[in-house]
């Protein structure tokens, strides 16, 4: 058996630190690794297909080097630091990617990334950006090709049956790290935002059972955990897209604050909704993916009116300010974003109404702007409390 | 506790952050005529901040600007910070920050601007105000990056625009970055400038130009920051003495810091 | 240079009347609430042209109305009001100069603020997007527009293609998308009858499609002149002589503009009448957005004798005949097969060139139909629909086709900081010269 019953967090650890060394391990044992980028790729294919699902992450350490010579720098500076990471060799090891169609910054370089690593698989799923009824059934046609390149991929047929057991699977992992989520709700969480946001790089890098495995051995070993007092520090939530890293999470919490929720591409919004067990199950994937998922790139409008169509992107964010007591709310959006770039005055004045304080930051994919980002952090914390 | 300045250093800053930080140091309480041990709380802020090792508490610029110019200004309910590296708006409600906007990513703004600029036009910095205020019309830089800026106004200036003109643009082209970046707040009035821009006559006219109205000042803008954080250490050290609760201080007094210790 | 009297510095006639076309569009936003009609936001290219126009709504461009702010000098304003308002500057600046604009006229109770550029646009009645397949400011601005007008109901739509993959034939998809985007396009109808209280006239909306068709046309035929050697027209004068098709589409006045450009043009080239006082150099302009305060850039390339006698920007069209396109009685459908073969009629070229594009065979095309000897892009840092993916264009194209001297152009469409004239102009006189370089060792 593997070590991580009993050793959730040190093996967070070593994932998080290692990040894809489990994919890499079993892709030595003759297992395929598809890699992706977003939450919007429908990882139930994937493993049904009996690959493992491994998501990207970049490093914010790390100065581009590679990545210039091929791709624009007005591009999303996170997929140009994966991008920069694939060219490094970091991936090496995947025999493809699947890339989602969430956003200008992926669809206007799909060509670019297909091109330069050129893997033995590639597939761009044209996710569409609207959730009318059209739209889902133009999603399972899209999926359904997905499926029909990965069947010629690794010459097996991906049965209803593998995946309705893959839906399971899925829905199951989500299960756990909502309650692992849930235990922060207390007044003094037993995880902290930093063993957090390692739980979930580490999660999405590994095949769902394992990943499942994991989540439920840190369960385990946090519920052991001696309750600290109460420090009646700030209760602060993060929301941004893909944040991967510790280091803006140290920042707060080293400032005296507790994060004790997000709303990020690789947390909530990745494991807030299930899949519904439906009779064809690319129809509860397809209805899970466009219109369960709350991302900036869907467009929900078919709201009668502005309010409802506010509620329908961000009212989620209200109930989790309420659920977690959340105190100050950190925008964390990267430069060069339009998805969630022109969504900053609508969810910033949502959010401050909800009573919650709100400290906007337009930054990069880097560790190399810390100083100045910590300041503010500081100056906000300062501010609310 | 009394309320009044006991005495007070201005140093340059550079490198050597924890030298310079003792160096102040016992030059203020040389002038006040007392000893470190008298000291019952230290509070440090700025961008060395973490670099004073006798500190008892760091605090951002931001808290401490907002609280040393309500002091100073109780009517300002805007804050604008022009400091060497970076420019802040801070907005005020009851003497609190309600909320803050920062430029530190761009050296157009602040006061590296006029640094640059003053080297270019081989004019001492403190004399760029004077000098403006003589212009005729503020000279247009179209350009909003230093670099790019310093190129233009050498051009200018070899084209015969005159120095007074071109300094007159410079500080509109810093007034109308700092302004986009104040906007972010919703204004009010009364607002103060401070930080070493604040000694700028010029910078200060263009400003008012802007806003519309005229801006207050205070007394030593270099100061404001330093007064707001020795406010901080004292309101600390009230609100201990009325829970009886022991402060905890920094465990280092004045040393002799070695460089990169 | 003596040369005969142009109005600035354009080379045809025609390019000097556009500027009454954008303001005449911007006039009728203004004249629209007492003329009965409804003024709906939109955008180009999304394939609603025809629909609007059959129910009488006028479209209110945005895109246009941020050019003309920015051709003007005058966008900053709109700019910093947006940016006070917490838009980051990186985001599409056709948008975040609406915007401000938007919200200064809110401010205003809806009264357009003074200096606003050509009377400013009028308030919309409704908002009509797209979540269509290149651009995302198609559905996020809309949205983040009915922030600041909360009463204006907003459409949005979707029209995607078949993405482009060596290993796989698109064909097959075809139909799944064509199948979406007319799906779509009724619900965009829909909208529109909702919202203006009328039931769409389906014989007029069909005779609107078969304009636009006969329009594709012509501006298509139109454009082919500037293969003539010298060229009678370049990409500054394309600049302003894109409004109709693309702000116009679906009118007659657009059709008819074509028709005399047409005939401007072969007067033009019987007369050998070019549009540099020597064409030395014969450039195509690859890709990329202009800056719109900056076109007098093209005079000067003009005036080191380099013309640009094609674009790909603002060419959003093909001769239908190219696009063999199926038949069918749904005009919605027609538009939704000729938007989808239009972006997809260089797939096959792509797939029987090794290590290929679309985007660079459309290239490779205009390069050898235009006889150009190099190529200039511009990329744009507020604009990742049109511009991520330049660099590796201009990699493919170098390493499939031939070393052809390329410029890569850096700035913004709207604004105008980013823009620095005389390095600009250094890096056009270093281009020119590997153009000379190139001509001399016979490349």
């Amino acid at each position: 058996m593997t070590e991580q019953q009993g050793n959730g967090l040190a093996t967070v650890e070593k994932y998080y630190s290692q990040y894809g060394s489990r994919a890499k391990e079993l892709k030595a044992e003759g297992r395929k690794v598809i890699g992706y980028l977003s939450a919007l790729a429908p990882v139930e294919i994937i493993t049904a297909a009996g690959a493992i699902p491994l998501r990207l992450k970049g490093y914010v350490s790390e100065a581009i080097t590679r990545a210039d010579a091929h791709m624009e720098t007005i591009v999303c500076p996170f997929v140009r630091n994966v991008f920069d990471a694939a060219l490094k060799g970091k991936y090496d090891f995947l025999d493809g990617m699947v890339l989602p169609h969430q956003c200008d910054s992926i669809d206007r370089t799909n060509d670019v990334w297909n091109y330069n690593l050129n893997l033995p698989y590639w597939h761009f799923l044209n996710v569409p950006h609207v959730t009318d009824d059209p739209s889902i059934e133009f999603m399972q046609s899209i999926l359904r090709i997905f499926i029909g390149t990965l069947e010629k991929f690794t010459g097996s047929r991906i049965t209803d049956e593998s995946l309705i057991q893959a839906v399971k699977a899925h829905n199951e992992n989500r299960r756990l790290m909502r309650e692992l989520y849930d235990m922060r709700k207390a007044g003094a969480p037993l995880i902290s935002g930093i063993e957090m946001m390692k739980v979930l790089v580490a999660a999405m890098s590994l095949p769902v059972e394992e990943s499942s495995a994991l989540i439920g051995s840190v369960i385990e070993e946090v519920k052991t955990k001696e309750a600290p007092a109460d420090a009646k520090m700030p209760r602060i939530m993060i929301i941004g897209d893909q944040i991967d890293d510790t280091a803006i999470v140290e920042a707060i919490e080293g400032a005296g604050a507790q994060l004790v929720m997000d709303d990020l591409s690789i947390g909530n919004k990745m494991y807030w909704a299930d899949v519904d067990v439906t009779p064809d199950p690319v129809y509860g994937i397809a209805g899970r993916y466009l219109r369960k998922l709350k991302l900036p790139t869907t467009c929900a409008n078919s709201g009668d009116t502005y309010q409802e169509n506010l509620e329908a992107r961000f009212g989620h964010i209200r109930q989790h300010i309420m659920d977690f007591k959340v105190d100050g709310v950190v925008l964390f959006i990267y430069k060069y974003c339009d998805p969630y770039g022109f969504d900053v005055p609508a969810m910033k004045s949502f959010i401050e109404s909800t009573g919650a304080s709100v400290l906007y930051l337009e930054d990069e994919y880097s560790t190399s702007t810390l100083p100045r980002v910590k300041t503010r952090i500081e100056a906000f914390l300062e501010m609310i409390a | 506790m009394g309320d009044t300045l006991v005495s007070s250093v201005i140093g340059p800053s550079g490198p050597e952050h924890r030298r310079l930080a003792n160096k102040v140091m016992e030059e203020a309480l040389a002038s006040a005529s007392i000893v470190f041990d008298d000291l019952a709380y230290v509070v440090a802020t700025g961008y060395g901040r973490i670099n004073v090792p006798f500190a008892d508490k760091q605090v951002t610029e931001i808290t401490c600007h907002a609280k040393g110019l309500y002091s100073l200004l109780p009517t300002a309910k805007t804050i604008v910070d022009i400091g060497g590296q970076d420019s802040k708006g801070i907005k005020l409600n009851e003497g609190k920050v309600s909320s803050f906007v920062m430029n530190d990513k761009c050296a157009a703004g602040t006061g590296r601007f006029l640094e640059v600029i003053a080297d270019a036009l081989g004019v001492p910095l403190e004399k760029l105000g004077d000098i403006s205020i003589k212009a005729e019309k503020a000279a247009i830089i179209s350009n909003t990056c230093t670099v790019f800026a310093e190129q233009e106004v050498t051009s200018q200036l070899a084209n015969g625009e005159s120095v007074a003109n071109l300094i007159a643009g410079i500080h509109e082209a810093i007034a109308v970055r700092i302004y986009s970046l104040i906007s972010k707040l919703k204004i009010s009035p009364d607002v103060a400038i401070t930080g070493g821009g604040a000694k700028n006559i010029g910078l200060i006219r263009a400003l008012e130009i802007k806003f519309g109205f005229p801006v207050l000042v205070p007394p030593e803008p270099l100061l404001t920051g330093a007064i707001g954080a020795a406010i901080v250490g004292k309101e600390i050290c009230e609100r201990a003495a009325g829970s009886g609760e022991i402060l905890k201080r920094s465990a280092q007094g004045l040393q002799e810091a070695t460089f990169f210790s | 240079m003596a040369d005969d009297k142009k109005p600035r510095a354009l080379a045809t006639q025609a390019a000097a009347k556009i500027p009454k076309f954008v303001r005449g569009n911007m006039s009728e936003t203004l004249k629209a609430k007492e003329e009965g009609k409804k003024v709906a936001y939109a955008y180009i290219n999304d394939g609603q042209d025809e629909i609007m126009r059959a129910m009488d709504i006028v479209p209110a461009w945005g895109e246009s109305f941020s050019g003309v702010c920015a051709a003007k000098r005058d966008a900053e304003k709109y700019l910093q009001k947006a940016e006070a308002d917490n838009f980051s500057r990186s985001l599409c600046t056709y948008a975040t100069c609406t915007l401000g604009f938007d919200m200064l006229r809110e401010e205003l109770g809806g009264e357009v603020p003074p200096g606003a550029p050509w009377g400013g646009m009028g308030r919309p009645d409704m908002i009509i997007g797209s979540g269509q397949q290149l651009c995302d400011p198609r559905f996020k601005w809309p949205q983040a527009t009915q922030h600041y007008l909360q009463d204006v109901p907003v459409f949005v739509g979707s029209m995607y293609y078949p993405p482009w993959d060596p290993n796989m034939d698109n064909m097959e998809q075809e139909k799944i998308y064509v199948k979406y985007a007319t799906e779509e396009l009724h619900a965009c109808v829909s909208f529109c009858e909702k919202h203006t209280g009328k039931k769409m006239d389906w014989d007029r909306l069909a005779a609107l499609v078969d304009l636009t068709d006969r329009t594709w046309d012509i501006f298509i035929d139109t454009y082919e002149l500037r293969k003539a050697v010298p060229t009678p027209m370049d990409t500054g004068d394309a600049m302003n002589t894109m409004v109709p098709i693309t702000f116009n589409l679906g009118t007659q006045e657009a059709y008819d503009y074509y028709s005399d450009l047409y005939n401007e043009l072969k007067q033009k080239i019987e007369k050998n009448q070019g549009v540099a006082d020597e064409e030395k150099y014969r450039v195509l302009w690859g890709a990329g957005l202009p800056s719109w305060f900056a076109l007098g850039d093209f005079q000067y390339f003009n005036s080191m004798g380099a013309v640009f006698p094609a674009e790909t920007t603002y060419r959003n069209a093909e001769k239908i005949e190219r696009l063999d396109l199926p038949e069918t009685n749904d005009p919605l459908e027609h538009i939704a097969w000729r938007w989808v073969r239009f972006w997809t009629h260089w797939y096959d070229k792509a797939r029987q060139r090794p290590g290929s594009i679309p985007k660079v065979e459309r290239i490779i095309e205009y390069i050898e139909d235009y006889k150009c000897d190099g190529v200039v892009f511009h990329s744009t840092f507020s604009c990742r629909s049109w511009h991520a993916g330049i660099v590796q264009q201009a990699e493919i194209l170098r390493k499939i086709y031939r070393d052809i001297p390329v410029l890569i152009m850096e700035g913004d469409i709207v604004d105008i900081s980013s823009y620095n004239e005389a390095d600009t102009h250094n890096r056009i006189d270093a281009f020119i010269e590997a153009l000379e370089t190139s001509k001399t060792k016979g490349n």
